[in-house]
Order: structure tokens, then C-alpha cells, then sequence
């Protein structure tokens, strides 16, 4: 590479002094740098929105020569170029700006002490600052009787406050891209609607709150008045809702949280969220939050105080420890819980219960993912950053419906679709990004493998293997190779059922871009084949020569919010804390010698395991956190009978979820909102959670019942602080050297974190974690459930999200977003439900070979035929009734993406 | 202004168009149905709201606009020429009023009772007239107006058939593109529309810009009332056009051009659609056109009554079906035009000289005119004078020659013109010996060339009223995105109106204030231009003003 021939600086001129001028900045941005005190009033710019030129109250005067003719220009938009002389406050300058809000106002309501935003109103900060005394136009045509919309469970508008500036529609489109806004009718008829002039509630809006927050007044706001100034003790912290990692700026009183912001300085998600991390904070203190431990007696759970549920747990685990030894124990750590306190769980469970018995809820998402890369670059986490998003002409998608499940990346990836930049979706639905991708490769359900073994064929065939990235840094090709080459492509394509052209146009755009992403999600992991599909994506980036710098590499959308932390605090069966693998003796020394006890060096039992152990009665006692197995593990029935068979069973829970049913003893733990500690992202960015209020009733946080535990089990464990926990994982996680709590700042690090702090944001720059990149040929293979169940069970059920709820349901199903999506429903394609004799709204009985459950279809284009598609956010249906025990070969990560069924219609006895 | 809209609209481009489609849609009954709204937002992958939004900015879109069936002008010189009140009260007894709108200048001007209805244009007078056009019994007359060129015929020569005025085509192919551009740079040719922005220099930075796609638009949205000059070249010389257009996007190597012509000009729309079928019959559009290996094609679009989308970035986002507001500037056009590719907007008279320029060389051209502005211009005379017509004049020549000698002088005591549409400036008749036809003698006189459209004040006229009528426009007219202009002109239309109809005194230094906040503060010259003839007429015409303001103590 070769640098950039030093161009000489330019300067602009102000206060008759030399700036420098930085390349490409508006006037605006020049002023902003170089005279910050006098501010240039501005109504229609906003942080994270393309300048726009409508509202002309940040125009300056500008000369190009001393004392030369001034013009008068906006300078929000307008380059600053070298020589210019600014003046940003002349006389006349400030009266245009007193005669634009002059008119502004003789179209505004002037009721501004019963205005939500009054004090923190844009329109009244730039009228103070210009000096608005009086109203001299004779009264005129207005839009003061414009209606409220109330219609909508977030979203609220009172257009008689609209000043016209657009900031809502762009916002709509430039950050959402969800087209919700305009503006309709021309010139002093123009006013803001939502669709073709309908309400929010009734509009395509997905309620992210970007045109609320981006509104100057408050003419778009929210029913939780986020844009009010009172009470304004603001805390920063992190959603805790999927692995995107928003940063959320939450407005409390010492007990009531009343509000939630996005700060405009957040590296994930300036300015931006979805609606679960900006609106679905009620649940926190539904009224059905657990409050207090309850310990099963005669079969009813009823109250307890904690030390009746410690003294109880402790004697039973001490009993079966003794009794049966400590693998007839075993834990279930959650990703929604903090790093520190899934490091405390899985501390617990080597450290002090003596087994390796310890999984996480990863085991059903990213298992494989974690696995597949680990096998062929070294590390199981993103080897890129979003913000790479920037530097990338392509991007493929995989398996991953990001702007339901990971919105906020999603609707960066609708950006960057939209504008017609190279988007390459491989997926069974026609997902949003898929409409509006170049390349959508709709394969059936289950054949990843196949489909990316054929890219590979294609880019092999068609000569655009990066030899050179291929020689010197990676091994095993030669033999992957013959692999590759002995496909019949032909029968792949009829496999994957995707016309093999479209897949070979396809390969040779991934193939020629400069740089390119690839992000995948749990439509390639939880598949039979999931590990190897994921290893076929990183052998895609390596012949390609797409790892090792910006705008490339393999990037898996982690789930939940905290699924990349889990695992790397060693929540997992054979690997401990950092990811080291405790049957190596020098391993298991070092964590003897850590934790001051035996750790025992044998693995451990994966979830599924787990639930197959308490069948055959191995398993006297299990210990699970935040995770609703029941509902949402597959085979329901299987899971029920599972815990029936556990002796002694610990829900840790903020609800009653369906599997606390099942327990002997739930311990009420805290949300994320009641304490503190660190999630890590998705691009392996470590960031602080900071509590906001203090935890409901007597609930605690997980992290001090874990402690708790841990002492009275008689290991000493320190109370439960987070700058505490890191410290003490900063010694054994090697990546997590150099994070310290105080030095996590706003925006977090992204690990590995060295000694002197300094954070990565691209891995495998310039070799492999592991040496050289690792190339393995796997060829497809059907899935089991296809091969046994396929003819009887014609019907390919695949499982997904939706936005509105989060896994279960148990926290967004007690918030307004019920009251936007109801119910799962079944996606069917016409073609099918006609044959069937199913017409949309129809309840329709769907039948595995494990289970059958009613639910409602919804027709839709959006599947192929011989595919359905539904959600389990609802415990009234049930869906993992349906569901399998098959699972990925290598990482054991169930296979919810192909289910076979049956469906024919219902009249709805069988829900439930 | 939208980067997604504009990409996504683009993805089907100009052939299968949204624009086009919405306002195919609207043809039935006046307005889309939603229903086509909707499904059009959903075939284009946009929201609902876009195709909503577009299709209410429009007069020939909006809702308002349902079940319209005669349209009455009601555009700067028909009203001057005060024949509308009869013509609606003649047109009333055959419609209902309820079923009567407005266009606003159908380039009648000369002759004035205009008229629209079962989509042609007419202008009429008698009572009878009036009837067999709406009965359509009898033939319709074709409006005529006289057309001299007073030197150099570069516009208005005679067209000597296609065979023989195509045959500079395959000439110009043979040339190097580098070498037309020059050709054109040299001509000094600069933009009829209103900015005179040299056309060579325009045409270069679309050439310079990369990409794999360019434009070349024809702006025939003539929308100055007062001008006819445009619909005159679009109807009788629209090979010219056409030619013209080719040889731009030749020069700077793009491969489709775009006439977006103005909807209140039915018959031009046909004319051009009907001269692009001639080229295509012969063979001259396509992928290889003479063998050349240029590529090039046409697509016409008729407009839905916005007099804004004249506007370049307004045009642009009409065509993407986008809401015509006007952009901000850099990016400009030829960086990021239509569909976010580089674009050239020219004017169909800036266009039209392109092919005389080629065939004479641009040496030629700059020889005629003056320094600093080149060539010819074509003026347009309305009503009031004794030889209504157009005028193909050098640049330079004395106004008063072509007021008398070309014009014939006034046909009735006239006291000032509004020279070069609405947002030109109101010359007092005493100021006539002072002006030449060139944009430099306008420009220091404190007037505006502009289109040069000629639009007579009769000395009968209240000055007063005629500034209503100029803010009404404004108003109307306004896009509505920045808040000068939006806001502006309404504040300034109701001030007029009250100190017309009421006993209310206009604040003067309120009016001064809000002319310079328009001229100031306006995104685009439409706010910014009409403070110059009202300063004109407040400068000019005191004496018959004052009395609606407050007077100063
Ligand atoms: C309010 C407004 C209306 C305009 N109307 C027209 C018009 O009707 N026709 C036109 O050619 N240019 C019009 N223009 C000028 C165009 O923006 C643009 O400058 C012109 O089409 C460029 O072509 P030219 O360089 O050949 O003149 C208008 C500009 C403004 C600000
Ligand atoms: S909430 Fe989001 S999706 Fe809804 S209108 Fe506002 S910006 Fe658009
Ligand atoms: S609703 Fe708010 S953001 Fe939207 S245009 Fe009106 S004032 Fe601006
Ligand atoms: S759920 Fe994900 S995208 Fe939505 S706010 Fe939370 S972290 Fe951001
Ligand atoms: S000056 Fe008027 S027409 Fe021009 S951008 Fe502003 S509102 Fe639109
Ligand atoms: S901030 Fe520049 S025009 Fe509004």
C-alpha cells in the first residue's frame, strides 16, 4: 500500500485567523470545530442524518476575499473550501435567522408550559438564542387543529407542533430505512404523514423511535415522553435484548425508570434502536416479576425467604455431590446474564460443585459457530467489526433474518442494500434484506452445505481464488480441493432446489468484490451440519482472501445479548474460562492453582446431554438461570420429562416462566436495568452495564446469589461487584487482559484487550489465531429427520424471530410490544395453504412426529412451497412440541431450522 | 431528496418509470386510487408514503384534483389581459364549477383565454367558440402567433426535412466526443432557463464524473408564465430538440435523455413522442447507432403540473417519482443526478442551438451576440403587442428595437413588463432605452433576463394587485422545503391580500424584512427571485403603493 502524497493543509478564515480545513467538512462542521463557544443555531440538522437545507437558520455570511462582496450561505451543506472568510454572527446574519423563526412561529402553538418537551425543546433553544421578542405578521392560515395519534402502544404525534424540517422522514429513511414518513400536499400545505395518511398504529412503522428522537419539538414523540427534561438523571447502559450491544441512556427517578434514549455518541448504534431496547423496558416491574425465592411444598411453590432457599439448596447439592458425586450435578448459565456473573456460575459449578457440567444457553445458537471457527482460524468470535459495514462492497447473509432478530445491524445492512451496494442473501424466506438484495439464493432448509460447497465449486471454476492468501496462509487446500471438485454441481443445485446460474452469479460477486462481509445467524447453526457450515463460510473467506482487514471476514450475528460472553467466561462443557481446553493437564493445573481447589479434566455434559442423563437417572440435580427450556428448547415434551425426572431442580428467573413450573426451589434474580457488570457484543465488544434502579422486591442480582451460594457452600467468593469480578477475570481470561472497569468508557473495547488496554477490531491480521487458516471438504448429508420422516411428514417447518418479541416472550410479552404482534402464526405459502384448503387467519394443526399444535396461518409469498415458517415467542402454542432432538454432529446445537411436518386445517382443539 | 429513493426508483429506471406510472394511474379520474399507490410503493419497494406524498404535491395528481374536466389559465398574462372572468362565466354554463381548475399558463400568452379540456389546449373568445369546443362540434382553431428571426436563424430557420437535417448526425459520430465538446465549450452557448450556466462546462463535469450510466435531460417544463418559446421549438422544430440532445450526450457520454415536458403542453408531448418514433424508425436510437458505437435512447415524460419541477433538482426527483423538492447543491447534477447518476439538465433552447452550433462551428456561434453572451435568444411578446409573437434576436439587441420594430410597439398604453417569468424583474416602460437583450445589461440594471418572456401591465392594472398575484404564485407554487419560502410567501400573499380587501397598512420594514429573509434564506432561486420585481415595483411604483403601507412617522 502505498500513503497518500502529503496535500498541502487549507485554511479557512474567522475572526480574521487561519483554520485548518478538514477534507470534505461543511462550513457547519468547521465553525463547530474551530469556535465551539458561539454557537451557529441549527433546527434541522441532526447528529446522524444527511444535511438537508430546509430550515436556513444555520447560514453564515461568506466572502472570498478581504472585504469582498459577503454571501449569504447555509452552512450545514455547504463545503468549506480554502480561503473562505466566515462570518457566523454577522448583523444580518442574525436577523435572517430572528425573521426565519419569526415566521416559523406564526405556524406554532405557543402553549409551551404544557408541552412534554418544554425546556428541552429545539425550537425554543434557537428561538432564545436568536431573541424572538414579538409576532409582527397579522394573523394567517395555520395548522394549529391538527389531531394528536394516539393510536399507536409507543409511538405519539401532535402535528400542530410539526416545524417542517424533515427530520422524522429522513430518519425513517436514512437510519430505519422503513419509508414510514413524508411529507404530502406542497409548499404551506406540506405536513407529515405516516403511510398514505393513516395512523401510526396502522402504518408499516416498526416502532424504532429514530423519527422521536430525531424531532426537534414535540411533535413526534413517545407515550413515555422521552423528550421531556425532567427528572433528568440519565444512566448509560446496554440493551439487554440481542448481540448487537445498543447503548441505551435511561432516564430514572430513584425508583421508577421513566424513559429511554439512544446516545448519539454510541459507537453501536448512534442515536438508533429497536423497539425492544427503547420502548420494552416495562417488564421490569410487571407486576408478575418474581419478588421473593419460592420453594416447591406439596407441590405448590410457595414464598420463602432466602435463607430457607440457600439453606436448602446447599444441603441438597452438598447431599448429591457427596452422595452420587459431582456430575449427577449440573448448571445452565444464562447469556442474558453479565460476563461476570456467567464466570461466577461456571466458577461454581468447576470450582465448588466439581464438575464440568456447566452449559449455556449458546449450546442451542452459536454453538457451532464457536466450534467451526475455532477449528478453522484459531478464535470462535467475529473476526470483523460492524463499523466495517463502511468499508465493504459486499456483503453476504446467511441464515440470519438480522432486521427482525439483530435490528439495528439490520437495518445497516437494509442501508447498504437499498442503495444498491453488492448483497448476496442466502436464506429458505424471502427475508426484508432478501427483497432488496441483488442475489437471493432460496434454498431449501437444511442444505447449507450443499449451496456453499457449490459457491465454492463456481469461484474454483471460474479461476477467482486468492492464490496467494490461499499459499501463504492457510493449509489443507490441496486436499480440499478434490473435494470441491468431485461435486456434481447439478445435483447440488437440485439439493438446494436454487437454479445453479443464480448461484454462480452469486459466488463470482462475493469473489470479485474488493472486500467482502459474510454474517451469518442460526439459519446455519442449528442444522445437523451446523459446525461445518460455519466452517465452509470462513474456507469461503479464506479462498477469496477475505479475513485479515477492514470491510471483511466472517462475522456471526450472536443472538442474545451476551451469547459471545458466556462463552468466553467458560460457560461450556470442555472448554473453561477463555476458552481453554480443561482436559489438556497444564490447563487443569492452572485452574487448580487459580481457583485454589481440583477442578475436575474430564468434559462435561451439553445441554441435550444433560436432559438424557436425568432420563437414564444420571442426574439428580440441575441448576438453571434465565433460560426457559421448556419453551423454548426443542422437543418439549422430551425437556418436561427431563426435569421431571431431575430430583431437585433451581430456576433462577425474573418470571414464572414455563420451566420454573417445574422447579423446587426459584430464586428471583435482577434485570438488567437493577444491576451492574459487562455484556459483550457481537463484534466482541466488552461494554458496561450500569444499574439504573435497585432490583424489584427482594430480588438480587445473579452474580450475589451465585456468591451467596458459593460461600455457603464454603468456597469464599467476595460479594458480587463487577469491578471486583473483572479484576480476578482479567488474571485467567487471557483476552480479557487489560480490561479494567474504569477503563471501559462509554463505548466499551472489543477483546482481545492487551495488558496496556489497547483493543482489536480485526482479528487474524496478519496470521491465524491458530497458525495457518485450516481448510476441512465436508460434503452434505440429509439431515436424519428428513431421511426417516420426510415421506410421512412432507412439510419443512423452520423456525426464525420476529421483532417484537425476544426468545420466550417472558420479558417483551409484559411490555407494549404485545400489543403490536399478538400470537406466533404460521407463514404458508399460497400454493400450499390453497391445496390444503387453508386460507389466511385459518387455524391450521401442524403435526411432527414428536408433538402437534394449532396455530394460525398467515399466507404469504415470503416462503417457498413445502416450507413453513412460524416463531415460539408464545408458550400458548408451544412450537417446540414440534421440534427434534437432532442435532449438529459436531456441537450438539438442535436442529430447530428443519422440522418435517404434516398441516391440515384445524378448528383449534389441539392448542394448547 | 432521498439516496434510497433515488436507487430504488432507478432500479427500473427511466423505461419502466414511476413517475410515468403514477401519473397513468391518475388519467382515469384525476388522482391515483390508493390502491395503485400502494401497489406501486410495493413494486418499487418503497413506502406507502412516497407514492402518497408524490401524488399530493401535484395539480394533476392530488385528491383536490378528482373529476376536473376543464382547466382555465390562470397564469401572469391571461390575467393581465383580464379575459378569464368571462371565459369561466361562458365555460360555467356548460360545466359545472365544481368540475373547472386551473393550470397556470398553457403558452398562450399571445393570444390569451386559455383554456385546457379533454387533454388539448385552446384559447377562445365569443361565447360561441367556447360552446362548439366543449360540445366538440366545429373545428377547433390552431393558435397562431408570428415567429421572425430579426439576424441569425440559428432556432428558426426553416427545417429542411429529416434526411437532409440528420445528416449532421452521422458527421458529428465520425468526430471525437472530446472534439464536439470542445466545439461547444468554444460556442460559449449559455443555459436559456434562467442561471445561463455555460453548457459546455456543464456537459464536461457529467463527462468527468465516473460511472457506468449518464444523463441528459431536457428541461421543456416551460412553467414562466409568459413564455412560449420552449412550446414553440417542442412543436415545430422538436428535431432540433431532439438532435440537440443527442449530440449533448455524445459530448458527454451519456446514453439516455429524458424530455420532461410540462403537462400543460398536450400537444407538445405528442409532437416529441411522435418525432422520437421518426428516430427510431430510422434506425437512429439503439445500442450502435450509424455504426458509431454510440449508444443513446430517448424517453418523454409529461409532468403533473408543478411549476417547481422547471427547477433542475426539483425535475430530477419528479422523474424518480420522487417528491419534487429541490435538493441541495453540491452534489451537483452532473456528480449525482437522476437515479444518483451524473446528469446534465438543460433547457430545450439552450439544446436546440446545439445543432447549428456543431453544424457552423462554435466559433460561429460565439461571433454572434456579445461578449459575454453568445448566440441568439428567442423572446416571447404576449397580447398586448401589436405583432404578439416570438423573436429569435441576437443577444445584445436593444430592447426598445424589439418592442417596436419587432413588437410593433403596444396595443394598448401599457406601464411596465415583467421580463422573464415571475421571478424576473418589473420593468417600468421608462426604462426600456436602458436595456439590452443580454444578460449582462439586465443583470446591472437590476432586472433578470431569464427565459425572456415578455408579460405587459396594462396601465389599468393595480401594481398592487399584480403583487398578489406574484405572492399567490409564490405561494402556490412553493415546494415547501425550506422555511423562508415556505412560510414567506404565504405570510407575504395574506399581508397583500388583507391590505387590498381590509383597512390594513403593511409594515414596511415587516415587508423588507421578509423580502431580504426570502432572498437570503431560500434554498433555491424560487423563494430567492420573487423579492426582485416586487422591489422593482416598490421602487418604481411608490406612488401607487403607498397607500397600503403604514405610513412613516
Ligand atoms: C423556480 C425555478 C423554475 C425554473 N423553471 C425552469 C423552466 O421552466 N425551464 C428551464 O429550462 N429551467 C428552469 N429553471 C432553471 C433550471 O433549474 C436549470 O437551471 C436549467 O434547466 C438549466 O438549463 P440551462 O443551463 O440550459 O438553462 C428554473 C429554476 C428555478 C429556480
Ligand atoms: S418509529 Fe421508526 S419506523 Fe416508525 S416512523 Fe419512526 S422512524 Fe419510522
Ligand atoms: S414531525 Fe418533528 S421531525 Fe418531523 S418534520 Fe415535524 S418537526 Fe420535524
Ligand atoms: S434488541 Fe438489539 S438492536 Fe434492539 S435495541 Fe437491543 S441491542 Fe439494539
Ligand atoms: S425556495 Fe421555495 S421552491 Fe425553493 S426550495 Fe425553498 S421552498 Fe422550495
Ligand atoms: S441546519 Fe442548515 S438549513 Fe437547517
Amino acid at each position: 500500500m502505498t500513503t497518500e502524497p502529503n496535500i498541502s493543509t487549507k485554511y479557512a478564515y474567522l475572526n480574521g485567523q487561519a483554520f485548518e480545513i478538514e477534507e470534505g467538512e461543511t462550513v457547519l462542521n468547521f465553525l463547530r470545530r474551530h469556535d465551539p463557544s458561539r454557537k451557529v443555531p441549527t433546527l434541522c440538522d441532526s447528529p446522524n442524518l444527511d444535511p438537508f437545507g430546509s430550515c436556513r437558520v444555520c447560514s453564515v455570511e461568506v466572502a472570498l476575499e478581504e472585504g469582498g462582496k459577503r454571501k449569504t450561505m447555509a452552512s450545514c451543506h455547504t463545503p468549506v473550501t480554502e480561503g473562505m472568510i466566515l462570518y457566523p454572527h454577522s448583523k444580518s446574519i442574525r436577523k435572517l435567522r430572528k425573521n426565519i423563526l419569526e415566521l416559523v412561529i406564526t405556524d406554532h402553538p405557543l402553549d409551551c408550559l404544557t408541552c412534554e418537551v418544554n425546556g428541552n425543546c429545539e425550537l425554543q433553544t434557537v428561538a432564545g438564542e436568536v431573541g424572538i421578542t414579538d409576532i409582527r405578521y397579522p394573523e394567517g392560515e395555520n395548522h394549529l387543529d391538527k389531531e394528536k395519534d394516539l393510536s399507536h402502544p409507543y409511538m405519539v404525534s401532535d402535528l400542530s407542533k410539526c416545524i417542517n424540517c424533515y427530520r422524522c422522514v429522513r430518519a425513517c429513511d436514512e437510519v430505519q430505512g422503513q419509508l414510514v414518513l413524508s411529507m404530502a400536499g406542497r409548499g404551506f400545505d406540506s405536513h407529515i404523514v405516516k403511510g398514505a395518511d393513516t395512523s401510526f398504529f396502522d402504518s408499516d412503522c416498526v416502532s424504532c423511535g429514530s423519527c422521536a428522537q430525531a424531532c426537534p419539538t414535540a411533535a413526534i414523540t413517545d407515550v413515555f415522553q422521552s423528550k421531556s427534561s425532567v427528572n433528568a438523571e440519565k444512566t448509560r447502559t446496554v440493551c439487554t435484548y440481542c448481540g448487537v450491544g445498543c447503548n441505551l441512556e435511561v432516564t430514572a427517578t430513584e425508583d421508577d425508570i421513566l424513559n429511554i434514549r439512544a446516545p448519539w455518541d454510541a459507537e453501536v448504534n448512534s442515536g438508533h434502536t429497536c423497539l425492544k431496547g427503547r420502548y420494552a423496558f416495562q417488564f421490569y416491574d410487571h407486576p408478575e416479576r418474581l419478588r421473593t425465592p419460592l420453594i416447591k411444598k406439596d407441590g405448590e411453590l410457595v414464598e420463602a425467604t432466602w435463607d430457607e432457599a440457600y439453606d436448602l439448596i446447599v444441603s441438597k447439592f452438598q447431599d448429591y455431590k457427596k452422595n452420587d458425586g459431582p456430575d449427577f450435578l449440573a448448571g445452565i448459565s444464562s447469556s442474558r446474564c453479565t460476563n461476570e456473573e456467567n464466570y461466577l456460575m461456571q466458577k461454581f459449578m468447576r470450582a465448588v460443585v466439581g464438575t464440568n457440567n456447566i452449559d449455556g444457553c449458546a449450546r442451542v445458537c452459536h454453538s457451532p459457530t464457536a466450534l467451526g471457527m475455532q477449528r478453522t482460524f484459531g478464535t470462535g468470535a467475529a473476526t470483523n467489526s460492524i463499523e466495517d459495514l463502511k468499508y465493504t462492497d459486499c456483503i453476504m447473509v446467511i441464515g440470519a433474518n438480522p432486521t427482525e432478530g439483530h435490528p439495528v445491524t439490520g437495518a445497516k445492512f437494509k442501508q447498504h442494500a437499498m442503495k444498491g451496494k453488492t448483497t448476496i442473501v442466502i436464506d429458505p424466506r424471502k427475508t426484508e434484506i432478501a427483497k432488496y438484495a441483488q442475489y437471493h439464493l432460496p434454498l431449501r432448509p437444511g442444505t447449507n452445505v450443499a449451496m456453499l460447497n457449490m459457491m465454492m465449486y463456481y469461484i474454483i471454476d471460474e479461476g477467482l481464488v486468492d492464490e496467494s492468501f490461499v499459499n501463504n496462509r492457510t493449509e489443507g487446500f490441496a486436499e480440499f480441493l478434490e473435494g470441491i471438485k468431485k461435486l456434481d454441481v447439478d445435483e447440488m443445485a437440485r439439493i438446494t432446489g436454487v437454479d445453479k446460474e443464480l448461484v454462480r452469479q452469486a459466488s463470482i460477486a462475493y469473489a470479485s468484490a474488493n472486500n467482502a462481509m459474510s454474517f451469518h445467524g442460526l439459519g446455519v447453526t442449528e442444522h445437523s451440519q451446523g459446525t461445518f457450515t460455519v466452517m465452509q463460510i470462513a474456507n469461503l473467506a479464506m479462498i477469496t482472501g477475505n479475513i485479515g482487514r477492514r470491510g471483511v471476514g466472517v462475522n456471526p450475528l450472536r443472538g442474545q445479548n451476551n451469547v459471545q460472553g458466556s462463552a468466553d467466561m467458560g460457560v461450556q462443557p470442555h472448554q473453561g474460562a477463555g476458552y481453554l481446553d480443561i482436559t489438556k493437564p497444564e490447563v487443569n493445573q492452572k485452574y487448580n492453582t487459580f481457583y485454589g481447589v481440583e477442578v475436575p479434566s474430564h468434559i462435561g455434559y451439553k445441554i441435550p446431554e444433560m436432559f438424557d442423563a436425568a432420563l437414564d437417572g444420571k442426574l439428580r440435580a440441575i441448576w438453571i438461570i434465565g433460560e426457559d427450556v421448556v419453551q423454548t428448547d426443542p422437543n418439549t415434551q422430551k425437556v418436561i420429562r427431563a426435569l421431571e425426572a431431575t430430583d431437585f431442580v433451581v430456576v433462577q428467573e425474573l418470571f414464572m416462566t414455563e420451566t420454573a413450573k417445574y422447579a423446587d426451589v426459584v430464586l428471583p434474580g435482577a434485570s438488567f436495568l437493577e444491576k451492574s457488570g459487562t455484556f459483550t457484543n457481537g463484534e466482541r465488544r466488552v461494554q458496561r452495564v450500569n444499574q439504573v434502579v435497585p432490583p424489584v422486591g427482594e430480588s438480587k442480582a445473579d452474580g450475589q446469589i451465585i456468591v451467596d451460594v458459593m460461600n455457603r457452600m464454603g468456597y469464599a467468593q467476595p460479594d458480587y461487584t463487577p469491578d471486583g469480578m473483572l479484576e480476578e477475570i482479567s488474571q485467567i481470561v487471557p483476552f480479557f487482559a487489560g480490561i479494567k472497569w474504569d477503563e471501559l468508557g462509554e463505548n466499551g473495547k472489543q477483546w482481545p484487550v492487551a495488558k496496556d488496554g489497547t483493543d482489536t477490531q480485526i482479528l487474524h491480521l496478519d496470521q491465524f489465531k491458530r497458525g495457518l487458516g485450516y481448510f476441512e471438504f465436508h460434503d452434505f448429508a440429509e439431515t436424519s429427520e428428513i431421511l426417516e420422516h420426510g415421506k410421512e411428514y412432507p412439510y419443512i417447518l423452520t423456525t426464525n424471530r420476529k421483532l417484537e418479541h425476544y426468545n420466550c416472550g417472558a420479558m417483551t410479552r409484559r411490555t407494549g410490544n404485545v400489543e403490536i404482534l399478538t400470537e406466533d402464526v404460521l407463514v404458508i405459502n399460497p400454493q400450499d395453504a390453497s391445496g390444503n384448503g387453508i386460507k389466511h387467519g385459518d387455524m391450521v394443526c401442524v403435526e411432527s412426529p414428536r408433538g402437534k399444535v394449532d396455530i394460525r396461518a398467515a399466507v404469504s409469498e415470503d416462503v417457498k412451497p413445502g416450507v413453513l415458517s412460524t416463531t415460539f415467542h408464545f408458550p400458548e402454542i408451544m412450537v417446540n412440541n414440534l421440534t427434534s432432538d437432532v442435532h449438529d454432529t459436531e456441537a450438539m446445537c438442535p436442529e430447530y431450522k428443519v422440522v418435517s411436518v404434516r398441516i391440515r386445517k384445524s378448528k383449534g382443539k389441539y392448542a394448547k | 431528496m432521498s439516496d434510497n429513493l433515488s436507487e430504488l426508483s432507478g432500479r427500473k429506471g427511466v423505461v419502466d418509470n414511476l413517475f410515468e406510472k403514477m401519473t397513468k394511474a391518475a388519467e382515469a379520474t384525476g388522482t391515483p386510487a390508493k390502491e395503485d399507490l400502494d401497489a406501486l410503493a410495493e413494486e418499487f419497494l418503497i413506502g406507502k408514503a412516497n407514492t402518497y406524498g408524490t401524488a399530493t404535491f401535484y395539480d394533476f395528481m392530488k385528491p383536490e384534483n378528482k373529476g376536473k374536466e376543464v382547466y382555465i389559465c390562470n397564469g401572469s398574462a391571461c390575467l393581465c389581459a383580464g379575459t378569464q372572468d368571462s371565459l369561466k362565466s361562458e365555460i360555467e354554463k356548460h360545466v359545472s364549477a365544481d368540475k373547472i381548475g386551473h393550470m397556470t399558463c398553457l403558452g398562450r400568452c399571445h393570444e390569451n383565454g386559455a383554456f385546457h379540456v379533454n387533454g388539448a389546449n385552446y384559447s377562445a373568445r365569443s361565447g360561441e367558440e367556447i360552446a362548439s369546443i366543449l360540445n366538440k362540434t366545429g373545428k377547433a382553431r390552431k393558435d397562431r402567433y408570428n415567429v421572425l428571426a430579426a439576424g441569425p436563424d440559428c432556432l428558426t430557420a426553416n427545417y429542411p426535412g429529416f434526411d437532409e437535417y440528420y445528416a449532421l448526425l452521422d458527421q458529428v459520430l465520425k468526430t471525437d466526443p472530446m472534439d464536439v465538446l470542445t466545439e461547444i465549450k468554444v460556442s460559449n452557448l449559455r443555459g436559456r432557463g434562467g442561471a445561463g450556466f455555460p453548457m459546455g462546462l456543464k456537459l464536461e463535469s457529467c463527462r468527468n464524473t465516473e460511472s457506468d450510466t449518464r444523463f441528459i435531460i431536457c428541461n421543456a417544463d416551460e412553467g414562466d408564465p409568459g413564455a412560449y418559446s420552449d412550446r414553440y421549438l417542442l412543436e415545430e422544430r422538436p428535431q432540433a430538440v431532439l438532435l440537440g440532445m443527442m449530440i449533448a450526450g455524445y459530448a458527454a457520454s451519456a446514453n439516455w435523455g429524458v424530455v420532461y415536458i410540462r403537462a400543460e403542453y398536450p400537444e407538445a408531448v405528442s409532437i416529441i413522442e411522435d418525432a422520437v418514433r421518426e428516430l427510431r424508425s430510422k434506425n437512429l436510437l439503439g445500442d450502435n447507432i450509424l455504426d458509431s458505437g454510440f449508444k443513446f435512447d430517448f424517453k418523454v415524460i409529461k409532468a403533473a403540473g408543478a411549476y417547481i419541477c422547471g427547477e433542475e433538482t426539483a425535475l430530477i426527483n419528479s422523474i424518480e417519482g420522487q417528491r419534487p423538492e429541490v435538493r441541495i447543491r453540491p452534489p451537483y447534477p452532473t456528480q449525482k443526478g437522476l437515479f444518483n447518476k451524473p446528469t446534465a439538465v438543460n433547457n430545450v433552447e439552450t439544446l436546440a442551438a446545439v445543432p447549428w452550433i456543431l453544424k457552423n462551428g462554435g466559433a460561429a456561434y460565439r461571433a454572434i451576440g456579445t461578449e459575454r453572451s453568445s448566440g441568439t435568444k428567442l423572446i416571447c411578446l404576449d397580447s398586448f403587442f401589436k405583432r404578439p409573437g416570438i423573436y429569435e434576436v441576437e443577444m445584445g439587441t436593444p430592447l426598445r428595437s424589439l418592442i417596436d420594430e419587432l413588437g410593433g410597439g403596444f396595443a394598448k398604453p401599457v406601464k411596465a413588463m415583467q421580463i422573464g417569468g415571475p421571478l424576473g424583474g418589473i420593468v417600468p416602460v421608462e426604462k426600456i432605452d436602458s436595456l439590452n437583450i443580454d444578460f449582462e445589461s439586465f443583470g446591472q440594471g437590476g432586472f433578470l433576463l431569464g427565459h425572456a418572456s415578455v408579460v405587459c401591465i396594462p396601465e389599468s392594472f393595480p401594481m398592487v394587485k399584480y403583487l398578489e398575484h406574484l405572492f399567490e404564485f409564490a405561494a402556490f407554487e412553493s415546494c415547501g422545503k425550506c422555511f423562508p419560502c415556505r412560510l414567506g410567501t404565504k405570510r407575504g400573499q395574506e399581508m397583500l391580500t388583507k391590505a387590498i380587501k381590509e383597512n390594513y397598512k403593511i409594515d414596511r420594514e415587516l415587508f423588507h424584512d421578509l423580502l431580504d429573509t426570502l432572498q437570503e434564506g431560500s434554498l433555491c432561486a424560487h423563494g430567492g427571485g420573487i423579492p426582485l420585481p416586487v422591489r422593482n415595483a416598490l421602487q418604481y411604483f411608490e406612488e401607487e403603493l403607498s397607500p397600503f403601507f403604514l405610513q412613516e412617522d
